[in-house]
């Protein structure tokens, strides 16, 4: 092929379709690839005009949009079209267009390069459907959340004021002094177990829906004031609320610790908790803190049958739940809360379970770096 | 609130005591006007804007109620009149704003002493005893590719510019801002146009009219641009040998003598 040839061949045989408008707007000439495209014969573009091969939003669309562009900027680039084919299809194309114009302005000729683009369009199309979906779903999540945080706020006062109610009914009984027989004092054990571990259960439960809403477990740090009494007070309330059970603890928490006192609280309780439902009953529940090194390190320890390899991984998981074994099985929020807990300060607990001992330890530095 | 010149995006140049106030339609921007206003820059007050939506009028003042009719929008137009100060202007409508200045002109009589159409249809669809050029299933068919050619139409009219070269005339800044608009304002635009009827408005028209129509336009055809000439009493018609729907544009020189001639 000579050089002439092979430009001839390039432009009659291009892998895309060219057009050329008069300064009419007449289609003076096409090539190949497009007649092959479209089906029609090269004498049917003759002096037509490009709208009579568009469908009718594309004619609209041509004569508002491209052609006066074309017109004001001499291009433009990256339009999609629908060409009407001889079978009456539909061919979507994505053009450029360009005017060729005199040294003086006057305009020559409007080129057009036109790319098929049917999967661009079919991919352009789900991406607007996928978009609608999400908008829609986005906006009836936020329905739902806004119900459900409402619900939990409803839900945290009116479960915690009838608990606080049978909590100082509880007190006022035990101040008297007027039970004395051993019946009567086992109840009064009971409710206060179950008023502990009642209350324990909804502060889970509001976190962890908290946590659901976005919010996140939310802390109010302050290393200034020792950590140390209100862990020995959540064993005691612990103690009280068991006294069947044995908790040891020791505590040396000799440097500050950055963090919010109450949530470790909770963590610690959780932790003591879970240690409780699960561990020998006839065997001490352990719990000891320290700092070290800038690192706080407290851990809760339980004998009994370990945990399954199994199981080891999902502990932390909402929901989970043990071998049910008796009736002090919680929701199975304790530990996945905990461990909320400890990242929330930049910390973390882990897990060692054998024969002889099932151990939790939670570590965070003492000071947020 | 900002100001309706703000709002609007409102330009006023030119030197002389009647003002000429030029309204782009459906599509793009007042730059639309650009191979045309100039060349009355010398003997009027040239006044060019962009409807709410469209260019570099304030999108955040786009309210969709207000603009759910043509009535919407020719109150911004009278806005714009009262603002500065118009009596017996002279204004220039292309396509959608035709039947907006016709508006505008029953609203605020006096306010526009004669009216320049271009492309007017007084509506678009067919109807009994009447060709508007568009079927309703054509016109339900464009408003769903609209729906339908989100991208296409967005990217259409975003373009990215980078400068033309060929063109210095046209500043970098303007060239990004010709067809852009916000491709949900674009989608009621369209709806608001192509289902708009205002013929029985075009009798009310009382002061003289000049219907400039395009040889070949598939927006409004020349039986539509006929119809509005023979529905405003003191009209007279051009045939413009432009085809397309934007003589604006494509015949600059044939719409400028045509003005000229009638003013």
């Amino acid at each position: 092929m000579s050089g002439s040839e092979e430009l001839e061949d390039l432009f009659e045989n291009a892998p895309c379709g060219y057009l050329t408008l008069a300064p009419d707007g007449r289609i003076s000439r096409v090539n190949q690839t497009l007649c092959d495209w479209t089906g029609y014969p090269r004498e049917h573009f003759a002096g037509k005009r490009m709208h009579q091969f568009l469908n009718m939003a594309g004619r609209i669309y041509f004569e508002t949009h491209i052609a006066p562009l074309l017109r004001m900027q001499g291009f433009f680039n990256e339009f999609a079209l629908d060409f009407v084919t001889e079978s009456g299809d539909r061919m979507p194309v994505i053009a450029n267009a360009a005017e060729r114009r005199s040294p003086d302005g006057e305009l020559l000729s409007t080129r057009l390069v036109l790319l098929r683009a049917a999967d661009r369009r079919r991919y352009e199309r789900e991406l607007v459907d996928a978009r609608a979906i999400a908008t829609r779903t986005l906006a009836s999540e936020r329905e739902t959340a806004e119900l459900r945080e409402q619900f939990i706020a409803v839900l945290g006062h009116d479960l915690r004021n009838p608990l606080a109610a049978i909590n100082a009914g509880a007190r006022i009984l035990q101040r008297s002094g007027r039970l004395q027989d051993d019946k009567e004092l086992r109840v009064l054990d009971m409710i206060n177990t179950t008023v502990t571990r009642m209350s324990g259960l909804i502060d889970n439960v509001l976190d962890f829906a908290r946590g659901r809403l976005g919010g996140g477990i939310t802390l109010s740090r302050e290393a200034s004031r020792p950590l140390e009494p209100v862990l020995e007070q959540i064993v005691d309330e612990l103690r009280t609320a068991s006294p069947k059970r044995s908790i040891e603890s020791s505590f040396a928490i000799l440097d500050p610790v950055n963090c919010d006192r109450a949530r470790i609280g909770q963590l610690v309780s959780n932790l003591i908790g879970n240690a409780l439902t699960h561990g020998a009953a006839y065997q001490p529940v352990r719990v000891g803190a320290r700092t070290e090194g800038g690192v706080f390190e407290l851990w809760v320890s339980n004998a009994g049958v370990p945990i399954p390899e199994s199981a080891m991984e999902k502990l932390f998981e909402p929901f989970f739940r043990g071998d049910v074994r008796d009736s002090r099985q919680g929701l199975g929020l304790g530990l996945h809360i905990a461990s909320q807990i400890a990242q929330a300060h930049g910390g973390k607990i882990t897990v060692t379970s054998s024969s002889e001992e099932t151990r939790f330890v939670f570590t965070m530095p003492t000071m947020d770096r | 609130m900002a100001s309706v010149i703000e709002r609007n995006n409102v330009h006023v140049r030119g030197a002389g005591s009647r003002a000429m106030v030029f309204a782009h339609g459906f599509g793009c921007d007042q730059n639309m006007w650009r191979f045309v206003a100039p060349k009355f820059e010398g003997d009027f007050n040239v006044v060019l804007f962009d409807h709410v939506g469209a260019g570099r009028s304030d999108l955040s003042a786009y309210d969709p109620g207000k603009y759910s009719t043509l009535s919407g929008y020719a109150d911004d137009v009278v806005a714009i009149g009262s603002e500065l100060g118009l009596r017996d202007a002279i204004f220039v409508g292309h396509s959608v704003s035709a039947i907006i200045g016709v508006l505008a002109t029953l609203k605020a009589p006096g306010m526009f002493g004669r009216l320049v159409l271009v492309g007017p249809s007084a509506r678009y669809i067919d109807d009994v005893g009447y060709v508007g050029g568009f079927s309703e299933k054509q016109i339900a068919e464009l408003l769903e590719f609209l729906e339908d050619n989100h991208m296409g139409w967005s990217a259409a009219m975003a373009p990215s510019i980078m400068g033309n070269p060929d063109r210095p005339e046209l500043g970098e800044e303007l060239t990004n801002s010709f067809c852009r608009t916000d491709p949900e304002i674009a989608k009621a635009f369209a709806r608001v146009t192509f289902t708009s009827d205002n013929r029985a408005d075009l009798a009310k028209v009382s002061v003289p009219t000049l219907i400039l129509q395009c040889k070949e336009d598939i927006i409004a055809s020349t039986e539509v641009g006929e119809f509005v000439h023979s529905q405003i009493p003191r009209s007279k018609i051009v045939i413009l040998d432009a085809t397309g729907h934007c003589p604006n544009l494509s015949a600059p020189r044939e719409v400028v003598a045509a003005i000229e001639a009638f003013v």
